[in-house]
């Protein structure tokens, strides 16, 4: 079953997780304009981002002149160089997570290329801009220091004119400027779910907002009205994307199961006293709020969902459960006070069983005795588990229950992993949203919603439900009697009916679960003889375990066999050539492949265990696998070893280990 | 007449938005990083480059960069141990995944170590710019001598 469970999972595995970053992650994070221009005789002001590090904060920075491959430096924190004495300045502002370099009465001399850095050497941390004399300066593109994971917002106006014509954001690229998001609602594949544009006043001018801003999105945009290129009415932006390693990562993606809930998480300042809102992107543009901290809840999710604020992580967890599959899309944490606490992240439901159970509507008299049950599986064991009372504002926590104390107090029965809350007696208030849930380190987790309803006076109608609630926890186990002595009286009451009912459900215990374990079977080796076809390397499912079985290390022995017989082919040959054909073949067959799927991804995840247990299969095996340290072609050294590669391009650590470069 | 001439006009039509459309969605300089070694400063990055043979063909370049700190000590965090002089790059050791990933099962997130045999620590042959190195110098003091830590890299040892 556990392996059923694991063959689901990397179905449902995130895509993503093994790519490799582009190379402008580990290039200088210092950022700054391009290009300045100025009017000979006037003055230039040159601005450089730096990450906002303790070193960085402190350390020097400077302004220098490229000459060859040196540079000389112009000024910098503690010096000026005597050609610029009294007509140059460098200022820093650790706070804004940048310096200023002025330099005033231009001359000819004073154009060229330059750099601004931060240290005492122009490695890693630089950027370049080129100083030029014209007669008439264009407008400065302008400048966002963007953290990595984090949300850009531009707002750009053109004026009243303006008001009626398309506005759009596009990302200049070669051959043109490729339409990011436009008020037609014409929106870029890549940031579907995580653009938005609005509309500010006064009329004309309008915002956009970038959430999970990553490293491809550096780059030059346009905002404007009408078309790009036509007219006047465009604004040029220059976006860096820097890392910032205290930025917190959230999920982009949450994945829940028909019925159970998903758990949400956004950022928010806690010395800012807004509000906040949670908002369902629409299909046909703009977004409706489902829930926000004044106390709103749209229609229809009465019950179904829930703000938590967390000051001390400066997150605000929001639940949704009992999901459809019309819940899916794409949903924005927002704030009436800044900007940047907007984040984003896409829900998808799938087909499951939600792992809390129980009755999800109970109807019980007023002044009856009264037990919620929830039933949670093994793996919530050690997790906290609470019960609540859901209103718009939030869902208050039931306070365990204590001997001797009345009214509702929830408990948790271990021996049975059931959670009771029990009503003694049940008051007329007590009617409404219950929620039971579990918790771990603080972290909320899955939910289940009880609706509970009560009816005024003794109805005997309303008796066979009441001992449906007792017959379904009944199956669990044995109550721990003392505080649930009445509902023992009851059930012994009527036991005939009881019993007919329990004779019927029999028939429908047996076949329910055959059929579904069946179903389950069935699509496990659909998915299994699937993966089997595409070649893939599920036996790498022991890399997401803790303790591989031998079973496990069987598998990868064979694969590293069928791995090494293939090197083994390529490694008498040795040359050059032949390894440049396997090359061309595996590169091309990639490069057709514009764009992976997601499953590919996931499989590409394994392959750095492969790696290791590839190492770990060959040692066991005593050096039968006969794969000799191939000493790489190195025809072309010196500053850069350049070694041909006979494995695929994104995903290749696993073919280095044979290289030995001392 | 007349279908062929419409024909010929969906045709270009067609060709017009795969040529306007067909420039590459991706910036020209597709490089990824493989190995970023702060440590012992060694960056890895891979990159599909035209065959030299045949030039319809891409082949993957990978380009090693290696930084050799020629002044360094065996010990970094020791001043007073001598100077290194074998640099040993293991690129399988490089290639190590020792990040853990975290993953969800079953709802619940868990972490999950990539690669096998992390726990070893790496020797550094650099400093890491954003971490505080300092090595204990004998001081007299009030007669008294006692080891108190010097900074080897103040830059980096102010507080956040």
């Amino acid at each position: 079953m556990t392996f059923l469970a694991f063959v689901f999972l990397l179905a449902l595995l995130p895509a993503g997780s093994a790519r490799h970053l582009p190379k402008a992650a580990i290039s200088s994070p210092v950022f700054g304009p391009r290009e300045v221009q100025a009017v000979l005789g006037g003055s230039a002001t040159v601005k450089c981002f730096y990450p906002p590090t303790p070193m960085n904060k402190h350390d020097r920075k400077y302004w220098c002149r490229l000459q060859g491959s040196r540079c000389v430096t112009v000024v910098s924190s503690d010096y000026v160089a005597p050609a610029y004495q009294g007509r140059i300045s460098l200022v820093d502002h650790p706070e804004a997570e940048n310096f200023q370099i002025h330099i005033s009465a231009l001359g000819r001399g004073d154009t060229g290329t330059f750099q601004c850095g931060v240290g005492v050497n122009g490695r890693g941390l630089s950027h370049t801009v080129t100083v030029s004399i014209v007669e008439e300066p264009r407008e400065a593109a302008e400048l966002f220091y963007v953290k990595l994971r984090s949300t850009w917002t531009v707002s750009c106006s053109f004026g009243k004119e303006t008001a009626s014509m398309r506005k759009y954001l596009c990302k200049k690229e070669k051959g043109g400027c490729r339409n990011i998001v436009d008020s037609r609602l014409d929106i870029d594949p890549d940031f579907q779910g995580r653009v938005l544009l609005t509309y500010e006043e006064p009329p004309g001018t309008f915002s956009v907002t970038v959430t999970q801003m990553d490293w491809e999105d550096t780059g030059l945009y346009y905002c404007g009205a009408g078309e790009y290129g036509k007219g006047n009415n465009s604004r040029e932006l220059d976006v860096f994307v820097y890392e910032d390693k205290n930025f917190p990562q959230l999920k982009t993606k949450v994945t829940g199961k028909t019925g159970g809930s998903a758990t949400f998480e956004c950022l928010f300042n806690p010395l800012k006293s807004s509000t906040k809102f949670w908002r369902k992107l629409r299909k046909q543009g703009g977004y409706e709020t489902i829930i926000d901290s004044t106390g709103f809840v749209k229609y229809n999710y009465e019950g179904r969902v829930a703000m938590f604020e967390n000051p001390q992580n400066k997150t605000v967890t929001v639940i949704l459960n009992q999901l459809q599959a019309k819940d899916e899309g794409f949903y924005w944490c927002m704030s009436d006070e800044l900007k940047e606490q907007q984040s984003s992240t896409e829900l998808k439901v799938v087909e499951g069983k939600p792992a809390l159970t129980g009755d999800k509507k109970v109807e019980a008299e007023a002044g009856s005795q009264l037990d919620l049950t929830c039933s949670y599986p093994c793996q919530y064991y050690s997790y906290e588990k609470y019960w609540c009372k859901w209103s718009p504002t939030g869902c208050s926590m039931l306070p365990g229950q204590q001997p001797g104390v009345p009214g509702p107090a929830a408990s948790c029965n271990t021996t049975n992993r059931t959670m009771v809350l029990s009503f003694d007696p049940l008051a007329e208030d007590d009617e409404g949203w219950y929620w039971c849930g579990v918790k771990r380190n603080g972290a909320f987790g899955e939910t289940m919603a009880v609706r509970l309803v009560v009816s005024a006076g003794s109805d005997a109608k309303h008796s066979p439900e009441l001992l449906e609630v007792d017959s379904s926890r009944e199956s669990g186990a044995v109550p721990p009697g003392g505080a649930h002595g009445g509902a023992e009286v009851r059930k012994g009451a009527v036991p005939e009916s009881s019993d007919e009912r329990r004779g019927s459900n029999t028939l429908a215990l047996v076949l329910g679960p055959l059929a579904g374990l069946i179903l389950i079977v069935v699509t496990a080796f659909a998915i299994v003889k699937y993966r089997q076809l595409k070649r893939s390397d599920l036996v790498s499912v022991g890399s997401y375990r803790t303790n591989i079985s031998m079973s496990d290390f069987e598998s990868v022995r064979d694969f590293s066999a069928s791995n090494s017989a293939k090197e083994t082919q390529e490694t008498p040959v040795g040359g050059d050539e032949f390894i440049a054909t396997t090359d061309t073949q595996e590169s091309a067959a990639d490069t057709t492949k514009a764009k992976r799927s997601s499953k590919e991804d996931a499989e590409l995840a394994y392959s750095s265990f492969l790696v290791t247990s590839d190492s770990i299969a060959q040692g066991s095996s005593g050096g039968d696998s006969a794969v000799p340290d191939v000493s790489p072609p190195q025809d072309r050294v010196s500053p850069w070893l350049y070694l041909e590669d006979h494995n695929l391009g994104k995903q290749h650590c696993s073919s280095l280990p044979q290289f030995a470069v001392a | 007449m007349r279908s062929s001439l419409l024909l010929c006009v969906a045709l270009a039509v067609s060709l017009g938005t795969i040529l306007v459309a067909g420039y590459p969605v991706s910036p020209d300089d597709e490089e990824y990083v493989l190995v970023n070694n702060k440590c012992q400063c060694v960056t890895v990055t891979s990159r599909f480059v035209p065959s030299q043979e045949n030039p319809d063909e891409e082949v993957l370049e990978r380009n090693i960069r290696i930084i050799v700190p020629l002044k360094a000590r065996e010990n970094i965090s020791d001043p007073l141990s001598p100077l290194r002089t074998t640099f040993v790059y293991r690129l399988s050791e490089l290639c190590k995944t020792c990040k853990p990933i975290e993953i969800e099962l079953g709802g619940a997130i868990h972490q999950a170590q990539q690669g096998n045999s992390c726990e070893e620590p790496q020797t550094c042959y650099t400093y890491d710019r954003n971490q505080c190195y300092s090595s204990p110098v004998p001081l007299l003091y009030h007669g008294e001598v006692r080891q108190v830590p010097a900074a080897l890299t103040p830059a980096s040892c102010f507080a956040e």
